[in-house]
């Protein structure tokens, strides 16, 4: 069965990218505003005027040298000035690299809270309202110089203008190494 | 060496003459649907293309997945809606869900049983009792255009009484969605 290191080094493979380089844990994130009455919120398109906190992207692509593999999800929510919306309702995740969606309407919510219904055998019964992670069965690769973008339908709406949400990707990964070259 | 739950996808898949499943896209997946109208009984999944989210996540398709998609569940939970809308639910709190899983025309999960709090030996969320089953084995797949629905019935755990209530049903583990490996 492949794990993250073989199933990143396959793929790079396949697309003739570079399968050297230093091998890292990644994470990635992106927060957005999304507006008062928002239902629908794309991560990692606009990166413009962020703080390094709200994102440590300037673009939605990995660079030429670097790759990474998704392993786990994890969503942050302020729900802003008297705002109520939480995570324990129900929204739908789709995550795109490049034309492919390679994670379909996915519903993280049953990881929010202390509900008894969450994915993980060992569920850490941590999560919350307002903070979640989820972790993946499978192994998913985001090549390379490729755009991807993650979409998030929420059951509920943003209510308040200054609901803030972040969607963070986390799994193995490759960066850049200069070796012996300079 | 155990099968691995991609193993099982490609040999069952290989089985019904699926052979372009291989070249899809793996995934994470989890559908879901739910009754809002307290009952005894529910039949889950059934019909779900013609509810919208959040009612349900399964879209316009219903209960049967596009050509070269497939789900091995490998986990099934049930959870109760706070409201007709659909919005919010919380866990099954006192009840459990005696339910059968169909695929086709074949019940592949019979009379089985989603005790509150019957999977601790492996399971904790905080002091809240589990309202999941991890299927034992690998799991169990469902194939791309195969029509597939959950039959359930809420009691109460430990009066062993019939209790009307909502009920939501997900299905959750490996996947794979549709991938064109050509130019269309």
């Amino acid at each position: 069965m492949a794990n993250q290191v073989s199933k990143l080094n396959y793929v790079d493979a396949k697309l003739g990218a570079p399968t050297s380089g230093q091998q890292t844990t990644r994470y990635i994130y992106d927060s957005v505003l999304p507006g008062a009455g928002g239902t629908n919120i794309t991560f990692f398109q606009n990166f413009a005027g962020k703080s390094q906190f709200q994102t440590n992207l300037t673009t939605n692509k990995l660079d030429s040298m670097e790759s990474m593999v998704i392993k786990s999800i994890y969503i942050a929510l302020a729900p802003g000035t008297a705002g109520t919306l939480d995570l324990s309702g129900h929204m739908n995740l789709n995550i795109y690299v490049g034309n492919q969606c390679v994670l379909k309407d996915f519903d993280p919510s049953f990881n929010a809270t202390n509900r008894g219904v969450s994915f993980d055998r060992l569920h850490s019964g941590y999560n919350n309202a307002v903070r979640l992670e989820v972790r993946l069965l499978t192994d998913i690769v985001i090549p390379p110089q490729v755009n991807f973008k993650a979409t998030l339908e929420l059951a509920e709406n943003t209510a308040v203008g200054d609901t803030s949400l972040t969607l963070g990707l986390k799994g193995y990964g490759k960066i850049f190494s200069a070796g012996m070259s300079f | 060496m155990a099968i691995s739950a991609q193993d099982k996808m490609l040999y069952v898949a290989n089985k019904l003459g699926l052979t372009s499943l291989k070249d899809m896209q793996g995934s994470t997946r989890v559908v879901y649907d739910q009754s809002t109208t307290a009952a005894l009984d529910h039949v889950l999944f059934a019909g779900s293309g013609q509810r919208n989210f959040p009612l349900t996540n399964l879209g316009a398709n219903g209960n049967q997945f596009q050509v070269d998609e497939a789900l091995l569940v490998e986990q099934i939970g049930f959870f109760i809606p706070d409201a007709d809308d659909g919005e919010n639910y919380g866990g099954l709190g006192v009840l459990s869900v005696k339910f059968d899983l169909v695929i086709g025309n074949k019940t592949v999960i019979k009379d089985c049983v989603v005790e509150v709090g019957g999977q601790q030996a492996f399971y904790s969320d905080g002091t809240v009792g589990s309202a999941i089953i991890t299927l034992e084995g690998v799991g169990i797949l469902i194939p791309p255009q195969v029509e597939f629905y959950v039959r359930a019935s809420v009691f109460n755990s430990t009066t062993r009484v019939a209790s009307s209530s909502r009920v939501g049903c997900y299905l959750f583990g490996t996947a794979a969605l549709l991938n064109f490996n050509t130019t269309i």
